[in-house]
């Protein structure tokens, strides 16, 4: 302490207090230093809620499975639903939520209804579509991935990166002209910027989001269960449609391909399952086996 | 009145006033003296707790991860006193699946731009509550955002969608186009049969709907159902 800057004591007057305000605020520090530090309770949930338990896969494996389950989901509803369903007086079109509309949603809109689902239930999983020749042209690529389009194009591999504008892991995928429909229907629409479309062609790209480098195993078969059940509710959603309609098709077991039916949402899901087995294959794999005791 | 008895009075009056205050202030039917400011359209019947939920953890675990924030030990923002009213709160009752601009689009990395200036991808960025209105973004026009490049092989409309893009006639986007496609409503096609953009603007100021047709779904009512709807 710097007592030579001390005025001396006048005689007859009392000492100058210290003044208490700098060991009040260390002793204040100090004990909030105790309280936050040294006898700290356990860390906020938050902290640790995203830390995978066990097992675990990159969220590149993950965008791969669900890209998989996808990718099935929408060549059932695209050619076997719609492709099918055409010919024998089934309706597809933009407009198929308008009560006074008899139709069902195109393939886009399927994929659209089935990530407003993710959106609600998959804890920060996101699924868009986009294309470099959309049909709605606030639908077309922009920003980075414009470039990661290109390279997709170019390579035919998936592009995963991070975004930082939204801290989420990113992957795209090819989405490819599976059947005649998705080439008839981009060629003939009235809006279209591209009238060439062959099958094969790669029309557009699906963009997957989610917030972890790393997913448990636990996690990523909650996250295709929830993805299936957003398929299930979107077909559900489509069906109750078609109870609606003047002569509405017959649901059961049969599929468009025999004549105006289509099958129930448990035959839909059950014949998508068994084109998605893979699926479950690549998660088995991933998860490395235990330990012998 | 002796100095040291009126001291005494004169503390008893404050502490009596203050703990009256407090008292008040705390109790529900007090709730709205303290918020920030008059409901918005249809929220008027609303309690605080609807939107505003205690955050995770102790008030000591909240501080500790908010000082470990700082000083940059922990990754992640932590909520002190409440959490954050996010999309969520607003989703709870206003989540439709037919929404025609849905929030969680824009998180898209397409919407980069869009969410830098816009942040369309948060609820509250056009409907900030307790500011006595519906939605509170100040610019009608905000479709330039995205619509630029809008132009359609068979137009519809007497006067053409890109005569009006090409002359930043912003404002007439939201008198036939509802933004969350809520309303049912027969597009005009004449653009003078239209609602006017004023009718737009006091709609937005919490005023009548100038689309004609019903509410497709109504907001659900906090403690209902969502079958209620």
């Amino acid at each position: 302490m710097a007592q030579g800057s001390t005025a001396p004591p006048v005689a007859g007057r009392p000492p100058p207090r210290r003044p208490l305000a700098p060991l009040v605020a260390i002793a204040a520090l100090c004990t909030m230093a105790v309280y936050l530090f040294a006898t700290a309770p356990a860390p906020l949930p938050a902290q640790a809620q995203r830390a995978p338990a066990g097992a675990t896969i990159s969220v590149e494996q993950l965008f791969d499975i669900l890209n998989n389950e996808n990718r099935v989901a929408r060549a059932s509803w695209t050619a076997d639903i719609v492709g099918a369903g055409k010919p024998v007086g089934l309706r597809f079109a933009e407009d198929w939520r308008e009560s006074a509309v008899e139709a069902g949603p195109l393939p886009a809109l399927f994929l659209r209804e089935t990530a407003g689902y993710l959106e609600k239930h998959a804890d920060g999983l996101s699924l868009f579509l986009g294309s470099a020749y959309p049909i709605n042209a606030a639908n077309r690529f922009a920003g980075s991935q414009v470039a990661h389009a290109d390279a997709l194009k170019a390579t035919g591999q998936p592009q995963y990166f991070y975004e930082p504008s939204v801290g989420r892991q990113t992957a795209m995928f090819a989405d490819v002209a599976v059947a005649d429909a998705c080439v008839t229907c981009h060629n003939e629409h009235p809006q279209s910027p591209k009238r060439d479309w062959q099958r094969g062609d790669m029309m557009g790209a699906t963009t997957w989001m989610y917030p972890d480098k790393q997913v448990s195993v636990e996690t990523a078969l909650r996250l295709v269960g929830v993805l299936r059940a957003g398929f299930r509710a979107t077909y559900q959603r489509y069906l109750d449609k078609t109870a609606t309609f003047a002569e509405p098709p017959v649901i059961g077991t049969q599929w468009p391909k025999d004549g105006r039916f289509l099958p129930t949402v448990d035959v839909f899901m059950a014949e998508h399952a068994r084109r998605a087995a893979p699926t479950l294959e690549a998660l088995i794999h991933a998860a490395p086996p235990a330990e012998a005791p | 009145m002796k100095p040291k008895t009126r001291r005494r009075v004169g503390f008893a009056a404050g502490a009596s006033a203050a703990a009256a205050a407090l008292l008040v202030l705390t109790s529900a039917a007090g709730a709205h003296l303290h918020a920030a400011g008059p409901m918005n359209t249809g929220h008027g019947a609303l309690a605080c707790a609807s939107c505003h939920v205690a955050a995770p953890g102790t008030v000591r675990q909240q501080v500790q991860a908010a000082v470990g924030r700082w000083l940059g030990t922990r990754a992640s923002d932590v909520d002190v006193g409440f959490r954050d009213v996010d999309n969520h709160a607003c989703t709870s009752c206003h989540e439709r699946v037919d929404d025609r601009h849905p929030v969680a689009r824009f998180l898209e990395p397409r919407f980069a731009a869009q969410r830098a200036t816009l942040a369309p991808h948060q609820c509250v960025s056009c409907h900030a509550e307790h500011r006595d209105a519906r939605v509170t973004v100040a610019d009608t026009g905000y479709c330039r955002n995205c619509h630029q490049d809008l132009a359609l092989a068979h137009d519809p409309l007497d006067v053409s969608h890109a005569s009006l893009v090409a002359g930043e006639q912003w404002e007439t986007c939201l008198r036939c186009h509802d933004f969350h496609g809520n309303h049912e409503y027969n597009v005009p096609t004449r653009l003078a049969d239209a609602p006017s953009a004023e009718r737009v603007r006091a709609y937005f100021r919490g005023g009548e709907s100038p689309y004609p047709g019903p509410v497709r779904v109504k907001a659900r009512v906090p403690g209902s159902s969502l079958k209620d709807r």
